[in-house]
This record gives structure tokens, sequence and C-alpha cells, in this order.
């Protein structure tokens, strides 16, 4: 088997993980986060809108797991281009996608215990939700973060003659 | 632009004018009533609590009834409803109206009896349904089911489990009681459940074959015929089944006839809610045998009209006066048409507390700047100020929240079409997708500046100035705070030595060849500019040190805690990053909105391809809408909150909640004021 093969491959995988853990852990955070809202709307109804919000802050995290995977798609020829690298330049997009992947998995999974503690203050103080908004934003910065680093290594590494 | 000032009032009048002035009050909409008057031997608080609990089971009877004509008369609802607004009510039909108030009470209790008769009627029909279908299976029977028997016989009637033949009964009875003759067994009906059975013998061998009967699971019917046979018995319920079916239908019929007065039961409601606010704002009076003392805030630019109407209408002594310097009066924002749709955001933060300045219009232009770098699509900001624009032109009338969130992203919609103008991007590569796959003829609408996915490093750097600048507003804002309360030197503490500090730093960095390697940047400021900077930093710092602990006396506590306070500058490091999520969410969008487009392009040129382009392409472009408003929005909350606000703003301060109109139905014009 030729070489480049192996570095298409590896980095595949790692645009892959980056969408799969980042997935999952949007997945659970929704979900549970999604609990404790229709919860909240047994409660109160007019609730709605303001919990769904709330229940949604944890679904980012897969929107940019998939972002990061396309961009590792569109840069490795996977959509189509040249996909002539070595495996050491394949190796480096492994590790590029590993800040989303990971960072993404447990945020979501943290930002959705908070979204939950969220939905429930909003039950009690319907008037608060502009702050009960700020609480799971907070923990958001950290996966935009990972995002941020992830997209600037897959950029910079498709530019890098190795 | 700015916090409303107020003024204090009280007003000292005659007892018997106490409805007709709190009316007034209502009506003007303009003074909130506090609570901050002490009894004492004369003056007393009423305890309305009897009145309030009276009037509070009126508005139930009234919002069930009309619930009640919702459930069985449905009004006639349309998406745009809730633009609408309230329905206006001309000072003549609120007049005709209130004249009919106890006629439309009645109603409303009419409507209510309906639905209890329904609740009634449907329980009965469920009771009896069950009685006729447990009766059902007996009405072969012809005599009544609690018939004992005659004279010298004795009848047993009652069910066997499961279903048995006539033969496999007397078998079984046969086994049990052999020295019983002359037993009559009759099968009313038998199911694959039960079998009913008429059971004659004679008087004395009944307690011997009961046993029997009951030693294989017989039982007596668990309904009662009187004396009445069955068929009889099962005919009168049915007749009165139908009769309750009958009467459910007249009531629904009669609560649908009440359908026109909807609007009628509605301004009760609206009546009776008035008229609990003025109740509850009773309860902060104080009263003696002849005079009420009312005392709150009033708007100070409405306190001249509300004066001469009271004294003109009534006999009373009012004194309006100015709020101690350290008094917490209500808030009450008033901000240009362009920055007032942000203060719900305000609002959902904190309202200014005491001697903070109303930050609306400083973070307005900001919250649609950096709203728009983060959508960042000028396909879907073009798409949100047009949706926008063409609600607030058709329903003029609709509610004042309602019209300040549409106008916000009206004007942030504004912005967005602005940066993806400037990003390039229209419904991200749409324009590229269509006529390359289309039309065979790559065409690309070029951004006017540069594509971030491009060159992400170079819209890394513009977020974080992005970030610096609004930063520096935020200190801009404290500056204005502090010389609003007159602590001129806390402008140069707070404010001036953070802009050194931060500003020379800044400065210093971009002459460092080092950095400018890194950003990849095309300018570099001159070294001795550089040096200069870096000296204007040191001094800031050494500001910052000496001052930030001023409010100690002990000088060594006053260094360690100005050295913490120098400490902070790292928190404005993580500040400034904190702004590259305008790059992230900015690409995030963009670069799904590519996703989508080619996607939708997979089908090729086909009919079918076609179909498939424009059903991906709306949907794909709808969901990532809606994502990334929600994302633009939640962040452009947190950088106001946290960053911008983080550097003068706490706010604490409570809203002005006059004594007014807070109708749920109808808006009353404004002639009644007159």
């Amino acid at each position: 088997m030729s070489d480049w093969n192996w570095g298409v491959l590896i980095a595949l995988s790692g645009g892959i993980l980056a969408a799969l853990l980042s997935g999952i852990g949007s997945a659970i955070g929704v979900g549970k986060a999604g609990d404790a809202a229709a919860g909240a709307v047994t409660e109160d109804p007019s609730l709605f809108g303001k919990v769904l919000i709330l229940q949604l802050l944890p679904g980012t995290q897969g929107i940019y797991g998939l972002l990061v995977a396309f961009l590792t798609l569109t840069q490795i020829g996977i959509m189509g281009g040249s996909s002539d690298f070595s495996l050491v330049k394949g190796l480096m997009y492994f590790v590029s996608c590993l800040p989303m992947a990971f960072v993404g998995l447990w945020s979501a999974l943290r930002q959705s215990k908070v979204s939950i503690s969220s939905i429930a203050l909003v039950t009690k103080r319907p008037d608060q939700s502009g702050k009960a908004i700020i609480f799971p934003a907070m923990v958001e910065t950290y996966a935009i973060l990972a995002l941020l680093i992830s997209i600037l290594c897959i950029t910079g590494v498709s530019g890098l003659n190795v | 632009m700015a916090i409303l000032p107020m003024k204090r009032i009280h007003i000292y009048a005659l007892l018997e004018d106490h409805k007709q002035i709190l009316e007034l009050l209502q009506q003007f909409g303009t003074v909130q009533v506090e609570d901050d008057l002490q009894e004492d031997e004369f003056f007393s608080k009423k305890d309305l609590t009897d009145e309030k609990l009276k009037l509070d089971r009126d508005i139930t009877m009234v919002s069930e009834a009309l619930a009640v004509l919702n459930d069985y008369a449905p009004e006639e609802k349309s998406m745009f409803d809730s633009l609408k607004g309230k329905q206006e009510l001309s000072f003549a039909d609120f007049e005709e109206l209130s004249a009919k108030y106890h006629e439309i009470f009645k109603t409303a209790s009419n409507i209510k009896n309906l639905d209890r008769q329904i609740a009634e009627s449907t329980a009965a029909m469920y009771k009896l349904q069950l009685q006729i279908d447990t009766i059902s299976p007996w009405g072969r029977l012809d005599i009544p089911l609690q018939f004992q028997g005659t004279n010298s016989t004795a009848a047993l009637i009652g069910t066997l489990p499961r279903e048995l033949s006539h033969e496999d009964i007397l078998i079984q009875l046969a086994d049990l009681v052999p020295e019983v003759e002359g037993l009559h067994l009759d099968i009313i009906s038998a199911d694959h459940q039960q079998t009913c059975i008429f059971v004659l013998c004679s008087k004395k061998q009944e307690s011997l074959v009961e046993a029997a009967l009951r030693s294989i699971g017989f039982a007596r019917p668990a309904i009662a015929s009187g004396d009445k046979a069955p068929a009889i018995q099962k005919a009168e319920w049915e007749e009165e089944y139908e009769n309750h079916r009958k009467a459910i239908n007249e009531s629904k019929t009669a609560i649908f006839s009440f359908a026109d007065s909807r609007g009628e039961l509605q301004f009760l409601s609206d009546c009776l809610s008035m008229r609990m606010e003025r109740l509850e704002t009773s309860e902060h009076l104080l009263e003696s045998k002849r005079i009420i003392v009312i005392s709150g805030y009033i708007l100070e630019r409405e306190a001249e009209a509300l004066t001469s109407a009271l004294y003109n209408k009534f006999l009373l002594y009012m004194e309006l006066s100015d709020p101690s310097e350290n008094e917490d009066f209500p808030i009450l924002l008033q901000n240009s048409k362009f920055s007032e749709p942000v203060e719900g955001v305000l609002k959902s933060f904190s309202l200014p507390g005491k001697g903070e300045i109303d930050p609306t219009s400083i973070f307005a232009f900001f919250y649609y700047i950096l709203f728009g770098l983060m959508f960042s699509d000028a396909g879907y900001g073009l798409l949100m100020a047009i949706v926008c624009g063409i609600c607030l032109r058709k329903f003029p009338k609709m509610e004042n929240n309602m019209q300040k969130t549409l106008r916000m992203f009206f004007f942030c919609g504004l912005s967005t079409l602005f940066w993806g103008a400037v990003f390039g991007s229209w419904f991200g590569n749409a324009v590229l997708v269509i006529s390359t796959t289309f039309f065979n003829n790559p065409v690309s609408l070029d951004p006017l500046w540069f594509e971030p996915t491009q060159d992400p490093m170079r819209m890394l750097v513009f977020s974080m100035g992005v970030g610096v600048v609004h930063l520096f507003a935020g200190l801009a804002a404290n500056i204005k705070q502090s010389a609003k309360n007159k602590q001129y030197m806390a402008v140069l503490y707070d404010a001036g030595f953070w802009y050194m500090l931060i500003g020379g730093l800044i400065v210093l960095a971009l002459s460092s060849e080092k950095f400018i390697e890194i950003l990849n940047l095309n300018f570099i400021i001159p070294e001795n500019i550089g040096k200069t900077a870096g000296i204007i930093a040191a001094i800031g710092a050494a500001g910052i040190v000496l001052t930030a602990g001023r409010e100690s006396r002990n000088w060594f506590k006053r260094i360690l805690k100005g050295l913490y306070g120098l400490y902070n500058v790292s928190g404005y490091l993580s500040d400034i990053l904190s702004y590259s999520r305008l790059l992230a969410l900015g690409l995030a969008t963009g670069a799904i909105a590519t996703v989508i487009n080619e996607m939708a392009a997979m089908g090729g040129t086909s009919i079918g391809g076609v179909i498939l382009f424009v059903i991906v392409f709306i949907a794909g472009h709808a969901v990532n809408i809606g994502i990334n408003l929600l994302g633009a929005y939640v962040h452009t909350n947190r950088l106001t909150f946290v960053e911008f606000f983080g550097k003068f703003y706490e706010g604490g301060g409570s809203e002005f909640m006059p004594l007014g109109i807070n109708t749920k139905y109808y808006k009353i014009k404004e002639e009644l004021k007159s």
C-alpha cells in the first residue's frame, strides 16, 4: 500500500472524530436539557420559547464538530481535489481536529448541566431568562476557543509543505 | 438617552374622593404608588384582604368562562394575531360597556353554569354506560334481578366464571350435592368471561345449593334492577342516557350562542384586573376618618399635567419634591429610535442602579455590529431585515415590546447585511454554486474586503481589534459615569491608567517584528514609537499599583491590593481573546451555508436535481438561520454583559411600574384622560 493513503486515512479519522465526539456530546446534552425543558413546559406552557433556547444551547458543539469535519474533508481532497500528501501531514490534520473533538464532547456535557439548572431558574423566575442564558453560554466559550484553534490549525497545516 | 428624572409626590385628599382619585391616577398612568408610609394612632392602612379575595374569585370566574367559551366556540386565530396588538376601545364604547357590567357578569356565570352541567351530565353518562353494560347480559331474564323466590322455592340469580353449558353446570352440581333434586337451571346468557344463570330449587335446599354454587365461583349480580325486569331497567337507563346526551348538546349550543359576547367578557376581565390593580394600590395608602394620603413617584415631565388635573377635579393638597441623593428611585429609560430596541436586552441584565448611567445608547451601536459580525451572511441579513421591516410596516399597532424586538432584529439584519457583503457571503457561496451547477458559468460575488475562510488569521486580528474598541468604549462609559458622580480622580485611576496600560501594550506589541509575523500583518509601528508606548504602559501600570487599592489607609495593604489590581491585566487579555468568537461564529455560519449549497447541488441539473436543490436549499438555510441566529443573539448578549458591562456597569435598579391600565385584551384610547 502506498504511503499517501495512510495520510488521508489518518486525517479523515481526525475530522470524523471531531464530528463524532462533538455530535455525541451535543446529542446527550440537548437530550438531557430537553427532559428538563419538557418538565418546565408542563408547569407553564408560556415558557416554551425561553426554555427552548436553553435546550438548544448544548447543541452548538455538534455543529462546530460538523464544521471542523467538513473543513478537513475539503482540505484533504475527499470532497474533490487532490489528496496527495504525506503521512506526517495526515497526522497533523488528525491532531488539529482533537481540540474540537474532546472539548466539544466535554463542554456539551457540562453545558447541558448548566442549561438544566438555568431551566429550573427560568421556571421559578421567568423574568430572569436573560441572565439564565448567560450561564450556559459561559461554558460554550471553551467550545468556541477549541473550534477556533482547530480551524486555525487545519487551514495552517494545509499551507505547510511537509 | 437617559434615565428619566422622577419626582416624589404626596397627595393628601378627602376620603370620599378616594376611588375617583385612584381612577384618575390609573388613567394617567404616570404615578408609581409606594408603600413607604408609617402608620400611627391617627392614620392606618386598610386591610383589604376580603375585598381582594372576592375580586380574585370574580376574576377567576370570568377567565374560566372565557376559557370555556374558547373550548366550545374557538376564536379564529391567525399567525399574525400576536402582531396586531390589542383592540382599541373608544371612550363611548367604554362607557356603554361599563353600563352593561352586571349583564356581562351574568353571562359569565351562565357560561360557567352550563359548563358545570356539561361536566355533571358527562359524569352521569359514564356511570349509566357502565350500568347498561353490566345489565345487558341479563336482558333475557323477565323477572327482577333481586328476585328471591316464592314461598316454597328459592331463586339463585348470579354469574359463574367462564363460559359453561347447561350440562357442565348440572354435572358439577350433581358431583357436589348429589342429594339435591328437583333443581331448575336456566342459562340467561354466556360469553367467554361469564355465564349468567338462574337456578330455582326448593327453599329447604337453598343453602346447600348456594354453597355448592359458590364453591364453583357463583356470585350475585353486581347490579340491581329494583322491581323491574332487567330489560325494562336497561331501557330506562338508556333513555336517561339519551336525555343527558341531549342536555349536553343543548348546553353546548347555548354556550356557542354566547360566542358573540366574547368581546364583552374580555372587557369585563380587563375591567376587573384594572380594579384589582387599584385595590392593590389602595393597600398602600394611609387613611384616617376623613383623609387619605398617597405617596409615590411621578415622572417629572408629567407632574404638571397631573397636578392641574387633580386640583381641577378634587379638593386636595399635593406636594412635589426631588428625590434625595441616596434614594433608589424607580427607573424609566428613554432613548432614540435607534438604541431604544436594545432596552429589552439591558432589562434582561439589570436596570441602572444608584449613580449609574443608562448605557443603552452606547452599547446599542456595538450590539448591532457584533451581531452582524457573528451572523455575517448578507442573504440572511437581508431576509431578516425585510421580514422585520414588513411586520413593522403592516402592524403599526403591535405591542410595544414586540415592536422593540422586531426593530432590534431589523437593525441587526441591516448590520448582518453589511458585514455579509464585506466578507462576501450571500447565502454562503450560493451564487457560485448555482451558476456553476446550472449555468456552467462560474460567477462569484467578490467580498468588499476579504473572505474570512481564505484568511482566518486576518479575521482573528480584526475580531480582536473590534474587541479592543468595544472594551475601550466600556472604559469611556466608565469615565462618563465617574464624571456624572463627580468622582474626577476615579476617571484617571479606573479608566485613564488602564487606557495607558492596555493601549501602550498593544502599540508596543505592534512594534515587535515577531508579533507582526505571527499575526501576519503588513505594517509595523516604528521602534521608537513602540518604546514610548512601553513607557506609557509602565506609567499606567505604576498608577494602577498605587491607586487600585486606594480605599486602604495602610500603605503595605494598599500596594498589595494595587498589585492585585494590576493582575487584572490578565482579565483584559482574556476579554480580548473572547472576541475570537466573532471569527468562530462568523465562520460557522458561512461554512455551514457552503455545506448546504454543495449538498443541494449534488443532484445535478436534471429536473429531479433542481427539485432536490430547491428543497435542500430552503430547508438547510432555514435550519442554519435558526441555529446561527440563536448563537449570534446569545453571544452578542454575552459580549455585552460580561466583557462590556464588566468595565463599568452593575445594575440593580428597579423598573418604574406606575399604576396604569395594564389590560390583556383592550387598549383604552387616550381620550379617556380628558
